[in-house]
């Protein structure tokens, strides 16, 4: 009789094990067999205009006229004096709710107990609106993570921007937010004559369907920040330090080289960044740098340009030479800091700051001036300033309210609205008089205090839509403004796709975020010009061809292939 | 009546006793006996359970076109989609390239340096010196990855501390930090300075623990410092490198993400590209969804699941008890 092996090939726990095994891959197999392919995130497209289910449009004439008169949206109007503000809303609805919505927030967040949230809530009515402020630098990215877990209270404000960080934002609005559209569509004007007479357009931009291909399940999902044109961003230059060295102002790409050669040494910089601005400056505009070619009868990325490799070359010879700041690859640069230091000539920036520099140099804060650089192209092309006029974003109010309760929000909405020289936008805007401003010589109102840091610097209620925008504040700022925007009207250009929201599909979002640090390799010195063929091509395999295809649908279903 | 008593030993013939029996105990008595030791484990199960357990059935969700808006029954299975579109992604090779390199440096280079750093504190006689000692390579642990940066950036960036004195005596400015070339050597600076300190803890704790007696004894055999060391000490301490040895081969596609994410942008993906940032870059930023991440996530969870297995597998077989062994 043999004994039993340890070596036995079959022991009795290894063929439970085996059976096991075996039967949960049997039962998976028909799982596998039964698979579909991946349809998800694959792109949307959502027309803004033809709805029949907007609020119906009602002027509301403005209280007081603006001193120059531009041409909104790109050229807006302008006050060089504060006038008297008058009341908007005299018939308070009576709000005894209490409500927090989400809100971005750049730097240190207001203390909530300020008395300029008390005051605000009592003049609109009594409603309690307390603010979830969430750090504005991760906004984007944390939002999606809040929205899927229902934990951003009852509202959510995003910028237009900050839709990028969903893999499917279509798909999140009208799953998460509440559908305004029997609420808000047709005449609201007598309980919300603000809100009635914001655009059409802009509320048409707050509209998304439950099926992208069926607008019959189109629906206002959002309450719409403001309608504005214009630009927003540029590249600010330090024009006392060029006059003091003899610079001029450079009118050229080819210019800005030199003034930048002269400008640099050892501890001083032309640049500390420079990269998301500056396609305009060598042709390169579109949505998310698609445009229509007409004779190919297709989309057309700024990357298949020859022009995109001048604009490579260009951030290659700054680097190579020495004209951007060494440690700029590093991300961890405070280039407004350096900038007021003199050691840095020209940041890229939002121009909010132009006025922002004025007002600490005449309080004391700051020394020299700032001045945008005017509208550049390389090689004698005529330049171009893309603009594009639209809502900034949204404020999205959550599905489980119910509907007195989003119409409180509204009420609250539709008061935020009343624009400048009202009372309403003073308080909003400027704080308590005598505690967060008071008005200076010339009678425009001035922060002190708290004002800075309680009520001008923090996004809270004043993302809300207003009637009407201007450019308002300190006169000489207003002038510099109205005059820059006035000088650069002759090189506008309007994007295809003007008031049409496009999602790209997410493997050409994801073969964009690799496409952009393969640009930085590049323009820091990591990878040769030489790489960019490749660098295009690998994109197009790996998702620029689908979103190409995606934006060419949506341009020939809404323009046809003129 | 007398009886006569036998003091001889028992017959070797005698029959054997029978085994003795216990009487098995039911459920409802072990309960009875053992609540409190359950009682005290109920926490720890609790958390797995939440935190580890559920999440890990959620691991089905790389099987399918999954929508966090959709019922869950509703998504439809895909089988393994998620894992194609994963390895036919060019990007995905050299993160997981990038992550091996990481893993081997860390294995090879970190591990040995906090067993050598133990060692050192070891022989360090006087407690003033010790403790100073100890204070200065266990408080960059608890920097977070920005201020490691950042203070690398400060001191060895372009510009600089050293870059700035190099340039005052007339050299070259220095490129360091933002160097994909010379990256792996600055990584592993900064796991040197961050984490070697850290790492020694357990193998000063196995290394308390040797008898004293032993190293004596050696001493008085005529055995130097060296020889105490190579025949004490590194056996004394063997069982423990082995076990952290195989965790961390279980953890080698699991490098870290912030050290890498932060430091991207100054030297290029191709250079910090890892499992982790990979991950979130495709998935979160560029968008994939959660389908693709969890794929992702299970392919990283298999192979360390394989590797742990086959490191204990190996640590048997050389005489240690590894991880867990079988009862």
């Amino acid at each position: 009789m043999t004994n039993p092996s340890d070596q036995a090939p079959f022991k009795r726990r290894s063929l439970f094990k085996a059976a096991g095994l075996g039967a949960a891959g049997a039962a998976g197999l028909p799982i596998i067999a039964a698979c579909s392919d991946i349809k998800s995130n694959s792109g949307s497209t959502q027309d803004s205009k033809g709805f029949d289910f907007l609020p119906t449009h009602e002027d509301w004439p403005l209280p007081v006229q603006p001193d120059l008169v531009g041409e909104p949206p790109h050229h807006p109007s302008a006050f060089t004096s504060y006038p008297t503000p008058v009341q908007a809303i005299t018939d308070l609805p009576s709000g005894k709710g209490t409500y927090e919505i989400t809100i971005p927030c750049w730097g240190t967040p207001p203390a909530q107990d300020d008395p300029y949230f008390a005051k605000v809530a009592e003049a609109w009515g009594g409603t309690t609106v307390k603010i979830r402020q969430g750090d504005g630098m991760t906004y984007g990215d944390t939002a999606v993570q809040w929205v899927k877990a229902n934990e951003y209270g009852d509202g959510i404000q995003l910028f237009n921007y900050m839709t990028g960080s969903f893999a499917n934002f279509q798909e999140t609005v009208v799953n998460s937010f509440y559908d305004l559209t029997e609420i808000v569509q047709g005449d609201i004007a007598e309980r919300w004559p603000l809100l009635a007479a914001l655009p059409s357009d802009s509320w048409g931009q707050a509209v998304w369907s439950k099926d992208p291909n069926d607008p019959e399940t189109a629906g206002i999902y959002a309450i719409p920040m403001t309608y504005s044109g214009g630009q927003g961003n540029g590249i600010l230059a330090r024009t006392d330090l060029l006059e003091a060295e003899g610079l001029a102002m450079p009118t050229t790409v080819e210019e800005l080289l030199e003034v930048s050669r002269a400008w640099t040494t050892n501890s001083r910089w032309a640049f500390v960044g420079l990269d998301w601005f500056i396609g305009q400056w060598f042709n390169l505009g579109g949505v998310d740098g698609w445009n229509w070619d007409p004779d190919q009868k297709k989309m057309i990325n700024n990357i298949e340009k020859p022009e995109f490799t001048e604009l490579m070359e260009f951030r290659r010879t700054l680097w190579d030479e020495g004209l951007i700041h060494p440690d700029a690859p590093t991300g961890t640069l405070d280039a407004a800091a350096m900038q007021e230091a003199g050691q840095v000539m020209f940041t890229q920036d939002n121009l909010v700051r132009w006025n922002d520099y004025n007002l600490k140099v005449k309080n004391g804060q700051a020394e020299g001036a700032v001045a945008p650089l005017p509208p550049l192209a390389a090689k004698g092309r005529t330049p171009i300033v893309p603009l594009s006029a639209g809502i900034g974003g949204w404020t999205f109010l959550n599905k489980d309210l119910s509907k007195e309760q989003v119409e409180e929000i509204l009420d609250v909405a539709n008061w935020c609205a009343a624009p400048y020289g009202t009372t309403e936008y003073q308080l909003l805007q400027y704080g308590v008089e005598g505690e967060h401003f008071e008005l200076d010589a010339s009678g425009n109102p001035t922060y002190i205090g708290a004002g800075p840091e309680v009520v001008q610097g923090p996004v809270n209620f004043k993302a809300f839509a207003q009637v009407d925008t201007f450019l308002t504040g300190d006169p000489d700022m207003v002038a510099a403004r109205f005059e820059y925007n006035a000088s650069i009207q002759q090189y506008v250009v309007e994007p295809p796709f003007q008031g049409v929201r496009i999602e790209a599909p997410a493997a050409a979002k994801a073969a964009g975020t690799t496409l952009w640090d393969q640009q930085s390799d590049i323009a820091y010195g990591r990878a040769e010009l030489s790489s960019i063929p490749e660098m295009v091509e690998t994109y197009f395999k790996n998702g620029g061809e689908e979103a190409r295809k995606h934006y060419t649908d949506a341009y020939l279903a809404l323009y046809g292939d003129e | 009546m007398a009886t006569l008593q036998s003091t001889a030993p028992p017959e070797a013939d005698e029959a054997p006793r029978p085994p003795v029996v216990r009487r098995k105990r039911t459920v409802a008595q072990r309960f009875r006996h053992d609540w409190p030791l359950l009682l005290l484990a109920l926490p720890v199960v609790a958390h797995l359970m939440i935190f580890h357990y559920w999440p890990s059935l959620w691991n089905i969700i790389a099987f399918m076109d999954y929508s966090p808006y959709r019922p869950f029954w509703e998504n439809p299975f895909v089988g393994f989609a998620w894992f194609e579109r994963l390895f036919n992604d060019p990007y995905f090779t050299p993160a997981l390239l990038n992550t091996l390199k990481f893993a081997a440096l860390n294995l090879l280079c970190m591990f040995p340096l906090s067993v050598v750093l133990a060692l050192a504190m070891n022989s360090i006689i006087s407690l003033k010196v010790r403790s100073t000692f100890q204070s200065v390579v266990y408080l960059p642990h608890f920097f977070s990855w920005v201020l490691v940066v950042t203070v690398f950036v400060q001191v060895l960036g372009a510009d600089g501390l050293v870059s700035n004195w190099i340039m005052d005596g007339g050299g070259e400015r220095l490129n360091f930090t933002s160097n994909p070339d010379t990256f792996l050597f600055l990584v592993w600076l900064q796991w040197a300075w961050k984490d070697a300190g850290w790492g020694m803890i357990i193998f000063l704790a196995a290394l308390a623990s040797i008898n004293p007696s032993l190293y004596e004894a050696a001493a008085s055999d005529g055995a130097g410092r060296w020889r105490r060391m190579w025949h004490i000490t590194l056996p004394g301490i063997r069982p423990v490198i082995i076990l952290l040895l195989i965790l961390q081969i279980g953890g080698i596609l699991s490098v870290g993400f912030e050290q890498y994410q932060l430091q991207r942008q100054a030297v290029g993906y191709q250079a910090t590209e890892v499992l982790d940032t990979y991950v979130y870059y495709q998935s979160i930023v560029g968008n994939q969804g959660e389908s693709f991440g969890t794929a992702a996530g299970l392919f990283k969870g298999v192979i360390g699941l394989i590797l742990i297995l086959v490191a204990n597998k190996i640590a048997h077989r050389l005489g240690e008890q590894g991880i867990y062994q079988k009862s």
